[in-house]
């Protein structure tokens, strides 16, 4: 039984660090219908902005996550400008930014590769390796503060979504690109911002992943499936679907890991993306086949 | 009496529709340069020669490397130019079809050379298998199943004991002097990537070809029109699967070791997929135009900064370039102009 809570517990902390990665994901698809696979190398950037805050002038990784949030949301407005505006228009244009993306993905790891190496790495703050007990379970302290930020930035998101004039015109456009523009959104401003929300967000799951995992620049094409198959299987575009099928497959996760064999875990996400892909496409909380 | 007329005006029509098209393809063969390939074809197989003056060996192993991506690159074109389906997960199939190879060199002493059909063979079952199920589903959702289909062998094959694990097999090195070492593999190298190119326009040029096409341009048209999509898109995966299993198998007994980190990393499925974008998707000269341009850049890059960082850098450059200003390709972008050189006008 304590062992089960345990694992259950791990399970949890886990899926609050994917659940921050997974949203970013999740609202650059909704709005802007780009498959972003260079996302888990945007996260990995964030994670070197708070590792070289903390290695080189000793700040806390929590407190070197807004100067990550930013540094990244400017990339995001750059990656847009350069990449996607010119684009919209284009016939293949779904398949061609999944193409692009793959090749930002690839100069992104290459940039980070060559300045900093591809040795693993961790930002290393106190409570990274330390844990709270109760009884005989622990709870690790770095995935507990981890999954708490997220769990927070994410509510900042939702309450962002639902109240906000820009948050309203996110979802208009993510509900329907063309009824948005003809009611006066200003759909090429909408699809800028939520680049940079969404990019902003993955430094700020950088950040926490910084001390979560270790990681270096090629460890994104790890994350990139397991991250697709969170957004996938939420629905894509669906920041709630994607959260509740992060703590779902995490926990599944740590269960195979546990009982199974650790080698395994990562294979839940794998074969829980083919699973959805086929029975399920538009994923357990979309409401239409988006991607068929 | 009636049906028998209009059985023999339909023929008549039949002939003369074949006599036209007869026509069509003289006109076409006289704008094609046929002899262009074939003579680097027969350059190609008379290089090794040098080897009697001088050792050539990095050269041949150049021309090695081309040709085995060539290959590839011809072999992912099938599905993936032909029928529009852009797989980031073929290097699953050079995997399988190295693995079948080197274990059987490992176990019974075959040649993998000898085996190579057959190891091409057994990769098309599993891209047949795996088409199957991943082909259900297209566009974007397809480009994401085949990664993931890369992370799912990966795992496999890092903790399949059999195969030796992370650690892989080391094979048994042929007995041939340094001088000639390279030639069984350079040979078999050369007609594998020879075979797909000219397998790759005669299946552009059938009705199999002229159905993937149609796939590629709208899949609901072509299945009202009478096409099997399901099958045909589950025949170029398997095809494609069988040319990129077989180069798989002779160039794991050429490295001597197989090994999942030789084979399983997404830069061999993006050289891939972008040496097709390159060269031109879709046409038949594109793969071996971007293969031999991808080639000599990565040895110019690794020659003058060392670094394979930098290398993956600019490989994803080239890349981003090619799909935002040429979106066709090389071949494509020249062809749309007009201004395609005969010697490159394979189609």
């Amino acid at each position: 039984m304590e062992q089960i809570i345990q694992v259950t517990i791990l399970g949890i902390g886990l899926g609050g660090v994917f659940a921050l990665m997974g949203s970013g994901l999740s609202l650059v698809f909704g709005v802007m219908r780009i498959v972003n696979l260079a996302h888990p190398s945007l996260i990995i950037a964030g994670a070197f902005t708070a590792y070289w805050g903390f290695r080189l002038w000793g700040i806390d990784p929590l407190v070197m996550l807004p100067v990550a949030t930013v540094l990244l949301a400017a990339i995001g407005v750059l990656l847009y400008k350069v990449f996607f505006e010119r684009n919209a228009k284009s016939a293949t244009y779904s398949e061609m930014t999944v193409l692009l993306t793959f090749a930002i993905a690839m100069i992104i790891e290459g940039a980070l590769g060559a300045m900093f190496s591809n040795t693993q790495r961790v930002t290393s703050p106190s409570y990274a390796t330390d844990a709270f007990f109760i009884g005989n379970v622990f709870i690790p302290k770095g995935q507990l503060y981890a999954g708490l930020v997220s769990m927070l930035i994410i509510g900042l998101l939702a309450a962002f979504l639902k109240y906000s004039r820009l948050g309203y015109a996110i979802r208009a456009t993510t509900q329907n690109r063309d009824a948005a523009a003809l009611l006066g959104v200003n759909v090429n401003m909408v699809g800028l911002m939520s680049f940079a929300i969404g990019i902003g967000l993955a430094g700020a799951a950088g950040a926490l992943t910084s001390f979560v995992f270790s990681f270096f620049p090629a460890k994104h094409w790890e994350w990139i499936a397991v991250l697709m198959s969170l957004v996938v299987m939420g629905g894509m575009g669906s920041i709630v679907g994607t959260v509740i099928a992060s703590f779902g497959l995490s926990i599944i996760a740590a269960f195979v890991g546990a009982y199974v064999g650790s080698t395994w875990s990562t294979m839940t996400f794998f074969l829980a993306l083919f699973l959805v892909l086929l029975f399920r496409p538009q994923g357990l909380f979309g409401e239409k086949p988006e991607l068929l | 009496m009636e049906s028998q007329m209009i059985k023999s005006t339909s023929g008549d029509v039949l002939s003369a529709r074949a006599a036209h098209n007869e026509r069509l393809a003289r006109r076409a063969d006289k704008t094609r340069a046929l002899w262009f390939p074939l003579a680097i074809l027969v350059l190609l197989l008379a290089l090794p020669l040098l080897q009697f003056v001088g050792n050539y060996n990095y050269m041949l192993h150049l021309v090695l490397l081309t040709a085995s991506y060539v290959a590839m690159a011809a072999g992912w074109n099938i599905l993936g130019g032909f029928a529009g389906y852009v797989s980031l997960g073929h290097n699953v199939f050079f995997a399988i079809g190295g693995y079948f190879a080197g274990m059987i060199l490992a176990r019974f002493g075959i040649s993998a050379i000898i085996m190579a059909p057959v190891a091409g063979l057994v990769a098309a079952a599993f891209g047949y298998a795996i088409g199957l199920i991943t082909l259900r589903v297209r566009g974007p959702a397809f480009i994401i199943s085949s990664i993931a289909m890369v992370m799912i062998a990966r795992l496999l094959f890092d903790n399949w004991h059999f195969v030796g694990g992370a650690n892989g097999v080391t094979l048994p090195a042929p007995n041939l002097s340094s001088q000639w070492a390279k030639l069984p593999y350079y040979y078999a190298m050369l007609a594998i990537a020879a075979l797909t190119v000219w397998s790759s326009y005669r299946i552009k040029h059938s009705k199999f070809g002229l159905g993937l096409r149609a796939i590629s341009k709208d899949e609901i048209k072509a299945e009202s029109a009478g096409i099997d999509t399901r099958f045909y898109k589950v025949t170029a995966f398997a095809i494609s699967a069988f040319f990129i299993g077989m180069t798989g198998a002779v160039w794991g007994e050429y490295l001597t070791y197989i090994r999942p980190s030789i084979f399983l990393v997404i830069l061999i499925a993006a050289n891939m997929v972008l040496m097709c974008i390159l060269g031109g998707k879709g046409t038949v000269a594109g793969p071996v135009i971007g293969a031999v341009l991808l080639v000599a850049f990565n040895e110019f890059f690794v020659a003058m900064m060392g670094a394979s960082e930098l290398n993956i850098l600019g490989t994803g450059l080239i890349m981003a370039v090619m799909l935002m200003f040429f979106p066709l390709g090389i071949v494509g972008t020249l062809a749309l102009k007009g201004r395609l050189p005969r010697i490159l006008n394979w189609d």
